[in-house]
């Protein structure tokens, strides 16, 4: 059984617009999936439409083989599944540690002990805890927001773009710290754009195009497969 | 001198905790709305008529130098709900309606709407005419002598309206820095899509929002109340100034509307000798003014 699954999704801003055609994928416990596609191809709806963000109007999300398509977004993270948006994903106007406790408290746990648990996990974190989050570079508000959405020790993790906007070396960073999370056993979903970065670090990849899914196989042979750029590249001459 | 400044302190006390309701529902619910003056002059009333119930016809023996007793704190402990109410009502009835298919402009007009209906229902149910919780005659102490700065005259509620808007203060930051729901209205306000995902009720943390709003905005009413008279009008004539505080103060900052507003009250005190009394909203919006020229976001605004 997988941890975090999508069957048949379809999702969009507007009804009768959808963005996500059907698509359907899944993610094993201790697992990265790396979703990728061209710009425009539904990634983030998808992800988001996972999340509770963006109604789905037909398939459904499964979470450990329970159906939680109706979940309403803010009881997700309690029930297991922790979302990183791609922009604004900390409070900037509460401090590192506010952060943190303030995620704690709401899944029900204590928050002391919650906020120990992670600075343990992220030791920078400790040290920047008395810190508001909108002063964090890009690296650290990763880190941030990544420990804020495991603190409920969600069984899936959903990341959208991590990797955006950040320098190769905080790059480097926020994926060694994904590659950690993996070996905890957490189901990962990661979309992004940096093809390379996600293939080499990714155990599987599902690839995206008009909201529909074309390729779901192992990353690391997808790493200089010809049909890779034929599907980005058609996707852009469709478009 | 002195005096001016205990005067102005005493008016921003009341401009204060109805900016800081006005700055915390602008904040969370993403509108200004023109409606919270009438909250001011509900809580003001709904205490006089608990007030009124609970002496049926006896009089208020006052506690120690003060105008007024016990009923009156119990009186004002029953208006507390029943302004959140209010507010949670018009919320229910109007702004979460409109706010499905609206935008911020529908909302603004809409709030003055429900201002018109919530200030005519007061004229309807107790008339036009000023209203007084006591009739208690109050000496003003002599703090300062009057040859250092003016010297200084204070009556205990005056007093009592300062210590208590400072301890009101004080709480409502504790429960915002330290309690979950108050960092969930923290959080909401920043970000609403990204507070969902870290866990909070969205809906539930905007009905806690017009909760203390509300609540804010009935104490402020009854010090507005116990320092001057109870009219239908009260809350409106309050409205510019608690916009200009929590303007002035950065719009979503509760500290920044804090001392907003005392500073609204001071300039609308200092304008009073110098210009007249007719035209002590004018120098506090000159201080607006002056300061938003300055620094656009307010004094405690974020820079976007």
């Amino acid at each position: 059984m997988s941890a975090l699954a999508a069957r048949e999704v379809v999702a969009g801003y507007e009804p009768g617009l959808p963005i996500v055609k059907g698509a359907s994928l899944s993610v094993a416990g201790g697992e990265i999936v790396a979703l990728l596609g061209p710009n425009g191809a539904g990634k983030s709806t998808l992800a988001k439409a996972m999340a509770g963000l963006v109604p789905v109007a037909s398939g459904a999300v499964l979470l450990q083989g329970s159906d939680i398509t109706a979940v309403p977004a803010h009881l997700r993270l309690k029930r297991g599944l922790g979302f990183v948006p791609q922009t604004e994903n900390v409070f900037a106007n509460l401090t590192v540690r506010e952060n943190l406790e303030l995620a704690a408290s709401l899944a029900g746990l204590d928050r002391r002990a919650a906020r120990e648990e992670m600075f343990g996990f992220f030791p920078d974190l400790a040290r920047l805890a008395r810190l508001e989050a909108g002063r964090l570079s890009g690296g650290q508000r990763q880190m941030l927001a990544v420990a804020r959405a495991l603190l409920a020790k969600p069984a899936a993790l959903m990341l959208d773009e991590p990797s955006a906007g950040l320098s190769p070396r905080y790059v480097a960073e926020v994926f060694a710290m994904l590659a950690r999370v993996r070996q905890a056993g957490v189901a990962i979903l990661l979309v992004e754009q940096n093809v390379k970065a996600a293939l080499e670090l990714a155990d599987r990849a599902v690839v995206l195009v008009d909201g529909t899914v074309r390729l779901d196989e192992p990353a690391r042979p997808l790493l200089g497969d010809p049909r890779l750029p034929a599907l980005f590249l058609g996707a852009r001459e469709h478009a | 001198m002195l005096q001016l400044v205990a005067d102005g302190l005493i008016v921003g006390s009341v401009v204060s905790l109805g900016a800081v309701g006005l700055t915390l529902t602008y904040s969370l619910l993403r509108f200004a709305n023109f409606g919270h003056g009438e909250l001011l002059t509900w809580g003001a009333y709904l205490t006089l008529a608990f007030l009124g119930l609970l002496l049926a016809g006896a009089e208020m023996a006052p506690i120690g130098p003060f105008s007024f007793g016990w009923p009156l704190l119990a009186a004002l402990m029953l208006a507390l709900p029943a302004t959140a109410a209010i507010a949670l009502a018009v919320d229910w009835a109007l702004f979460r309606r409109l706010a499905r298919h609206g935008n911020a402009i529908t909302l603004v007009i809409a709030s003055f709407g429900a201002a018109l209906a919530l200030r005519n229902l007061v004229q309807f149910i107790w008339g036009t005419l000023p209203e007084y919780y006591t009739r208690e005659i109050q000496i003003a102490i002599r703090l300062v002598p009057r040859d250092v700065l003016g010297g200084l005259r204070i009556t205990p509620d005056q007093l009592l309206v300062l210590a208590l808007t400072a301890a009101v203060v004080v709480l409502l930051h504790l429960f915002l820095s330290y309690s979950t729901l108050g960092r969930a209205m923290r959080a909401t306000a920043m970000n609403p899509a990204l507070a969902r995902l870290a866990g909070a009720d969205v809906a539930k943390v905007a009905r806690a929002t017009w909760v203390i709003g509300a609540a804010l905005a009935c104490i402020a009413g009854v010090f507005a109340g116990l320092t001057g008279q109870i009219r239908p009008m009260m809350g409106f004539d309050l409205l510019l100034p608690l916009f200009a505080a929590a303007i002035l103060g950065g719009i979503g900052n509760v500290w920044g509307a804090v001392i907003g507003g005392l500073i609204v009250g001071l300039a609308e005190s200092f304008t009073v000798p110098l210009l007249g009394a007719e035209y002590r909203a004018a120098g506090s919006f000159a201080v607006l003014i002056a300061i938003l020229l300055i620094r656009p976001t307010g004094l405690f605004g974020a820079r976007a």
